[in-house]
């Protein structure tokens, strides 16, 4: 009998699931800090970015451009519902090249690739987490109140985590084989953007009654658009320290999150079987 | 222990499609409402073979036959169209050494990062870095970012990170052609450590001397498909007599352009057709050791008097291997036919591995002006098989040891 190379007592683990894990570290850890890396700064340019727009938005908001939105300060609205916002568009700008930019890699190891994706979302939701914790100074300063139904945001996270990684797992993988595919999503983004209450409130749209076709068409849009329901919520539990106002948008909501997910996991497994000759 | 399969691979197909304009995106596919204009290539077809555990398998072939692409299916980077593959155990797939790596991470991270895609957990890692850093010698620069490495370097970290993922089934394409030769050397050490722990090892290689010495069995894939299959000797034989067999009538379709060409020289001399001779008849590929001769047949308007003929060999990187005339030989001085064949015969050829050209001229030889000169135009190849020396010539050479040793080895 030859003796092994590898001692028994460090035994490698034959679990993928611990490898998996292992692997999506690594990767999330590779997304987050290979970036600033050989700056001074380091990681903490990560914070710079959500520290200066909340700074900006704040001073901007409430000095110079005052928009009135009863029961909460401006600023504070428009960061809750941000917060949301920004996660979604985050996931999917960073994913949408998370497999084409990774092609060497696809092209001679095999692993799950799929880790690749769910890695940028997961670096985008650490950038949400910092910007959620940063929001805490601010509630402070405009003496917003926290309630009990804050206890709900994990839900309602929850909600736009399924939303953004359906998403961004379908979009990702189009991409391969689609390369403009990026440039239609972030244009789309942009429009959809203006279809979502973050920066105007949802109940003052539907508190008017009458109006042009254009308007009715945009009403129905509103609700057709699961964000607005996830944004609203956010807005509700943060900025009006209340439980949601939409429970059946944020039912809606959930349900077309957990559709969207499944669907974009079964599109990238699917398409994924021809990424390495694609690239 | 008994050997069950490791690797099945079962009537595996595969189909890549070529572009000939190819959509790239959405907006060209809907308007064209198609993907684009392809051909279908079968890169694969219908192959099947059984690797046992702790066999060795070498796959060979010329360039596009499918041996990446098999390698691809086995590990699991490409899907077959058709049939299975199916592989027991832990298979490492050494198709990149060190695909992955961050440019701006040191040597260090890359290790986990690198080792984490490849299926090495980060507590398994802390006990065996010092081993992989080791291994690849790069003690002074592992905290160093790899942008700062060289190729060899780089190489040299991802197979010690390979190796150690202490597969069942190691699958190997071309990755040890780069970095030093010493480090090759220690990476098929590793390899042959491997065999003899009785792991499985499937190689493919360009140079067919890794696939002899470590494989026992060998497949060689031709356009996709297996084209024969048997012992590693016997395989590898097979297909260097084919090798060699195309490229020597490449060189013949060569030096006969150069006969058509070449008009005859000053004064009407000529040379009519040169070739080479080995064992079996006219050929242009060589081993060495290999009995040569170089055939020059000439003309002339007349009798030829006091002519010289001359030989050299120049090996592809430009430098003269050897050089011959007929001045101060007989021949030199006789009177010599119109027509006729003049020879060069080296009975046993003494040079070593590399692709020569000859140059053959013909001149008067107590005036020293030449008839005709054709330079480098008779290419032929030197092969030297389970010859282990390097460099130009194998010298013929004995090695003396100390009295005491030699007294020893002959009284045992």
């Amino acid at each position: 009998m030859v003796k092994p190379s590898i001692p028994p007592s460090v035994a490698l683990p034959r679990s993928g699931h611990a490898l998996n894990r292992e692997r999506l570290r690594q990767l999330v850890r590779r997304e987050l800090t290979a970036r600033y890396r050989g700056s001074v700064m380091g990681v903490a340019w990560s914070l710079l970015n959500p520290v200066v727009y909340m700074i900006v938005y704040t001073v901007v908001f409430s000095k110079f451009m005052r928009f009135n939105i009863p029961g909460t300060p401006y600023p504070v609205y428009l960061l809750s519902g941000l917060l949301a916002w920004n996660f979604l568009t985050q996931s999917i700008s960073a994913s949408i090249n998370s497999i084409l930019g990774n092609a060497a890699l696809v092209k001679k190891v095999a692993f799950p690739w799929i880790m690749l994706t769910v890695a940028t979302v997961i670096s985008a939701f650490v950038n949400y987490a910092i910007s959620l914790v940063l929001l805490a100074p601010l509630l402070i300063f405009f003496h917003v109140p926290v309630s009990p139904a804050l206890a709900l945001l994990p839900v309602v996270t929850a909600v736009l985590f399924a939303f953004a990684l359906g998403l961004s797992l379908g979009l990702a993988a189009v991409n391969v084989y689609f390369r403009d595919i990026e440039y239609l999503t972030m244009i789309a983004i942009q429009v959809w953007f203006f279809m979502t209450p973050v920066i105007y409130q949802l109940d003052q749209i539907l508190a008017i009654s009458q109006g042009s076709r254009l308007f009715t068409v945009f009403r129905w849009i509103l609700y057709v658009n699961p964000m607005t329901w996830v944004v609203s919520a956010f807005q509700d539990l943060i900025a009006f320290h209340r439980w949601p106002a939409h429970w059946p948008g944020l039912l809606y909501a959930a349900g077309v999150g957990v559709l969207v997910l499944a669907a974009g996991t079964l599109l990238f497994q699917r398409l994924s079987r021809r990424f390495a000759e694609e690239l | 222990m008994a050997a069950g399969v490791a690797v099945r691979v079962r009537d595996v197909s595969k189909r890549f499609r070529i572009y000939h304009r190819r959509n790239l995106t959405l907006k060209q596919a809907l308007l064209q409402r198609r993907r684009g204009v392809f051909e279908e290539f079968l890169a694969l077809q219908g192959v099947s073979f059984e690797v046992e555990q702790g066999g060795a398998l070498g796959i060979i072939g010329e360039n596009g036959s499918g041996k990446s692409t098999l390698l691809k299916c086995i590990a699991g980077i490409l899907q077959p169209d058709r049939g299975s593959i199916e592989t027991h155990g832990r298979v490492a797939a050494l198709l990149e050494l060190g695909a992955g790596f961050h440019p701006e991470y040191t040597g260090r991270e890359n290790v986990y990062l690198n080792g984490a895609l490849i299926g090495l957990p980060r507590r398994y890692i802390d006990r065996v870095m010092d081993e992989i850093v080791a291994f690849s010698e790069l003690e002074r620069f592992i905290d160093n970012p790899v942008r700062t490495y060289s190729s060899g370097m780089y190489a040299r970290l991802g197979f010690s990170i390979a190796v150690h993922l202490d597969p069942d089934v190691l699958v190997v394409d071309e990755v040890l052609a780069v970095g030093d030769e010493a480090f090759q050397q220690r990476c098929y050490d590793r390899i042959a450590r491997m065999r003899a722990e009785g792991r499985t090892l499937i190689m493919v290689s360009h140079a067919l001397e890794p696939i002899r010495e470590f494989c026992s069995d060998c497949i060689w894939l031709d356009r996709g498909q297996v084209r024969e299959r048997g012992s590693a000797a016997t395989v590898v034989a097979r297909y260097l007599a084919e090798v060699n067999a195309r490229e020597s009538a490449l060189m013949a379709g060569e030096v006969e352009r150069v006969h058509q060409l070449v008009p005859s020289g000053r004064g009407g001399v000529g040379v009519t057709r040169v070739r080479f001779e080995g064992a079996d008849g006219p050929t242009h590929v060589f081993e060495t050791g290999d009995p040569f001769e170089m055939v020059i047949e000439y003309h002339a308007p007349a009798r030829l008097e006091g002519a010289r003929f001359s030989v050299g060999f120049q090996r592809e990187d430009g430098v003269m291997a050897f050089s011959t005339t007929t001045e101060d030989t007989e021949l030199a001085a006789s009177s010599l036919p119109p027509r006729g064949e003049v020879r060069l015969r080296i009975p046993s050829l003494p040079l070593l591995e590399g692709l020569f050209r000859a140059s053959v001229s013909i001149s008067d030889a107590r005036s020293g002006e030449p008839y005709t000169i054709l330079e480098n135009a008779f290419p032929f190849r030197v092969r030297s098989q389970g010859v282990k020396e390097k460099g130009m010539a194998l010298l013929g050479h004995r090695w003396e040891l100390p009295a005491a040793i030699a007294r020893r080895s002959v009284e045992a």
